[in-house]
């Protein structure tokens, strides 16, 4: 128990140093914020405070806002000891797989739960906050806050957690874990449709990791006067607390399965990290020695035949464009490949696919131009969230990728400019968002060929894809990019991306959608927009582009590799 | 002997406070010239400084006129450096990383790069193992494959830190005879270490740093002439070596068994009685002055 105890506590105590969960609490704060001044409870009497709102608001922010960032925060704590090399010396102590496993667990979810509830405790001190439309009862709720957020939020996400945490460790891959948070959402709403669907009511409900689909008061008896509701006080019937159970059986089935299967050897492909470690210090006097190697006559036969290798001599060409052309082309050979060894990608590419295909392939498609046009653009919606997944994380893994596998000294000292670096990671990310967008547009055109939804006018599918996803891709790296650059912490970035395309749909779906700050044109086209006058989409979509390409530069002139003594201009701001 | 690369003054204080360089100054020959000091002595700091990857809060460095710390692309030109810390991508094979890294450095002609690689690969002797993939490299095969991206293109600037780590006597050995062989008449290899027998068996000059200042400054023959006939040994039980302080400096002990082998400077003749003469190493100088002075 006592080693459990320490290892929680180290994770604890890791956590605290990085900047991810001050982040992700900070977001939620600003979550609660949001829910209680513009919420829905704003302007119509129900009180802020009440049983019915507290209770009300947990499983919906559960859902729409904790997931991802419950995938961020246990995707690497079962693979940080191996990264860091330092399971050596952890494993070489008296600690059982239960101790480790359980106490790196808990440890993490005990910060994930506190960063997560500060949208409780914001929501607690806002209770004494007056605003204009904001209602509030009178009497002060101390015990609601903490009780619904153990029942509603902090159980789901224990579950979660687990999920997460297992795969994590399991697979020693972080990215797959990602992949499986951006894909969280297709997934939840294809387990919902294909399986929940068809079980009986109250398996449905047993089931149903974020109890969405629970009523927190019975139609039967729900009455929507806000004096009615005020004085509510919200109760846990044997359904809730049924499914509660069940996923906290669930979250131990995981924990098992990972106990069973965790093991503490070095994988045979890890790359071996090259550590030296001297006990003595000269200050000691103590010193080892090391003489002039002695070789046996074979090895010295051998070492005098490698002596008579004879390095030739090279032209080498380091000015002008032809040569900035070729060192660029080869760095993006390069990033490509490495960018297709992801192994996150094995998971993330077809998942996409299959479910941006989903809804042509299965349900009835009513053209309103044509069923090519109807076949794009419904692919092109629900391709452009894993756009923006895939733009977000692999511009985040190429751009931190040097420093993770510790080349970049390699790489800085070589005579390339500082464009090679950052176009070579821009470019080589994009190409796989293109392959990506080619491969939907591709099985989409299989798929109206299967259904017999001839004739194909591939015309739409250009139209829609090369206006609309394209120089969103485009649009999308080459701001991750700056991103990278600007933040230059990879999980700073990561946080405040999926902060910022949260807040930015939570706008677009209330309304508040301007192509000003939709860089995506979400909602903000019909396929009769592309195919009559188009000047008005493509001066939306040039300004745009102009905005990407003055984000590279920016990425250019702020990146942290020098080139001219100190002029290139320094990052107070930067995460470090 | 002519200097070809003069370091000035150069001076770095890193954002916690800690001062790794405190005015360094060195002038450099053609040749290997080798960097001793302790760990944290700031014999990195002044590496990667040199290699522009560090910025110096002030001083010079110029290499035949070229100023090294304003002029990092012209600089990145004429360097091959290999850092005392590094990976390599894992997917890539061993060919396929040199080649990259050839096509960076400028090789642009694929059959001069093609039988660069090659030639590389057979004098880090990895070129059975050229198309395996460096995930799966060992520590030592890793550290060969970093040398030989160092000696693309024939730098005049070779910067190698602590290049024998990780590496059996073989392939110590090995590396050895290359740098030995990439020394030019214009090409200087600045090595730095803390195994004193590589300075000495590579170097005809070094400097040692200490606590970010450089002590010292000479050729391996003055450091040792330095130090002629008066260097005592001698092989002890360890409840002597206390009172030994009062009668010499102690350069260095050694655990032998239950006892302890001392090695004395002694000025005025034998220090005590089990004392015997024996011949100045390098390791007594570098201890001597890092300890001592």
């Amino acid at each position: 128990m006592r080693v459990f105890a320490a290892i929680a506590y180290n994770e604890v105590l890791l956590n605290l140093k990085r900047v991810a969960p001050y982040v992700v609490a900070a977001l939620c704060a600003g979550n609660a914020v949001l829910w209680w001044g513009w919420g829905p409870a704003s302007g119509r009497g129900v009180a802020v405070n009440s049983d019915f709102f507290i209770a009300g608001v947990q499983a919906p922010y559960s859902f729409l806002f904790l997931p991802l960032y419950t995938a961020l925060m246990m995707a690497d704590p079962g693979i940080r000891d191996f990264r860091d090399g330092i399971t050596p010396l952890i494993f070489s102590k008296p600690i059982t797989r239960a101790e480790y496993v359980l106490g790196k667990f808990f440890g993490n979810f005990f910060v994930l739960a506190c960063c997560q509830s500060a949208f409780v405790v914001t929501l607690f001190i806002l209770q004494w906050v007056p605003k204009k439309g904001v209602t509030v009862v009178p009497e002060t709720k101390f015990l609601a806050y903490p009780k619904h957020f153990l029942v509603f939020v902090a159980i789901s996400h224990m579950f979660l957690a687990a999920v997460y945490f297992t795969v994590g460790t399991l697979t020693r891959n972080a990215k797959i874990v990602y992949g499986l948070g951006i894909a969280f959402y297709p997934i939840y709403i294809g387990y919902q449709k294909v399986l929940l669907s068809s079980l009986p009511w109250r398996l449905k409900l047993a089931l149903d990791p974020l109890v969405m689909n629970r009523a927190l008061v019975p139609n039967s008896i729900r009455s929507n006067d806000p004096a009615w509701l005020n004085q509510l006080v919200i109760v846990y019937d044997a359904d809730l607390i049924l499914n509660r159970v069940v996923m906290t059986l669930l979250t131990a089935g995981c924990l098992t399965i990972l106990y069973k299967l965790f093991s503490s050897t070095e994988r045979s492909g890890r790359t071996k990290e090259l550590t030296v470690i001297n006990l003595s210090t000269a200050a000691e006097g103590v010193y080892y020695q090391h003489s002039s190697p002695v070789l046996p006559v074979a090895e010295f036969d051998r070492l005098d035949y490698i002596n008579s290798v004879r390095v030739p001599e090279v032209t080498r060409v380091n000015e002008g464009i032809a040569a900035h052309l070729n060192k660029l082309v080869a760095a993006i050979g390069v990033e490509f490949r490495l960018l297709r060894a992801e192994r996150s990608l094995v998971v993330v590419m077809p998942l996409s696919i299959f479910i941006c295909l989903l809804e042509v392939a299965f349900y009835d498609i009513h053209p309103d131009v044509s069923l090519s046009a109807a076949y794009a653009s419904n692919t092109s919606t629900s391709l452009m969230i894993f756009l923006i997944g895939m733009a977000v994380f692999y511009t985040g893994e190429a751009m931190h990728r040097d420093r993770e596998v510790r080349i970049e000294s390699f790489l800085w000292t070589t005579p390339i400019s500082n464009s090679v670096l950052i176009l070579s990671k821009f470019l080589s990310t994009l190409l796989l968002l293109f392959a990506l967008i080619a491969g939907v547009g591709a099985a989409a055109v299989a798929i109206q060929i299967v259904r017999h939804h001839t004739p194909i006018d591939l015309v739409a599918y250009l139209k829609v894809y090369g206006l609309i996803l394209l120089p969103s891709a485009f649009i999308l790296t080459a701001i991750s990019v700056a991103g990278t650059v600007f933040l230059r912490t990879k999980y700073a970035f990561y946080v405040v991306s999926i902060g910022t395309a949260a807040g930015l749909f939570y706008l677009y779906s209330n309304g508040y959608n301007h192509w000003l700050y939709n860089p995506v044109m979400y909602r903000l086209w019909t396929y009769a927009d592309l195919t009559g006058v188009t000047r008005t989409i493509l001066l939306y979509r040039l300004c745009w582009l102009l905005i990407a390409i003055i984000c590279l530069a920016l990425a250019h002139l702020f990146f942290e590799r020098r080139s001219r003594g100190k002029a290139n201009l320094p990052l107070p701001f930067a995460l470090r | 002997m002519s200097t070809i690369l003069n370091v000035k003054d150069l001076q770095k204080t890193y954002s916690g406070g800690v001062q790794a360089l405190k005015g360094v100054s060195l002038d450099i020959p053609a040749g290997m010239f080798g960097l001793l000091g302790p760990n944290g002595a700031g014999k990195t700091t002044l590496m990667k400084i040199l290699a522009t990857l560090l910025e110096a809060d002030s001083g010079t460095a110029q290499m035949n006129g070229l100023d090294l710390i304003a002029n990092k692309a012209d600089t990145r030109r004429v360097l091959g450096y290999l850092p005392q810390d590094f990976g390599l991508y894992p997917t890539l094979t061993a060919a396929q990383m040199l080649d990259y890294f050839a096509k960076l450095k400028g090789v642009n002609n694929k059959k001069e790069r093609r039988a660069l690689v090659d030639a590389l690969l057979e004098k880090v002797n990895l070129y059975e193992e050229r198309n395996r993939r460096l995930g799966g490299f060992s520590g030592g095969m890793r550290q060969r494959v970093g040398i030989a991206q160092a000696l693309i293109g024939n730098p005049k600037l070779l910067i190698v830190d602590e290049p024998t780590s990780g590496l059996d006597p073989e392939e110590r050995a090995r590396l050895h005879n290359v740098l030995a062989e990439s020394a030019g008449e214009d090409t200087v290899i600045l090595l730095s270490t803390h195994i004193v027998s590589d300075v000495s068996n590579l170097c005809d000059r070094f400097a040692v740093i200490r606590r970010g200042e450089i002590v010292a400054a000479t050729s391996t023959g003055a450091a040792l002439k330095q130090l002629e006939g008066r260097i005592w040994e001698a092989t002890m039980p360890r409840e002597q070596i206390a009172g030994l302080e009062a009668k010499g400096k102690v350069i260095s002990k050694q655990m032998a068994g239950v006892s302890t082998r001392v090695r004395m400077l002694s000025e005025n003749g034998r220090p005590a009685d089990p004392f015997v003469p024996v011949a100045a190493t390098l390791e007594d100088y570098y201890f001597t002055v890092v300890n001592l002075t």
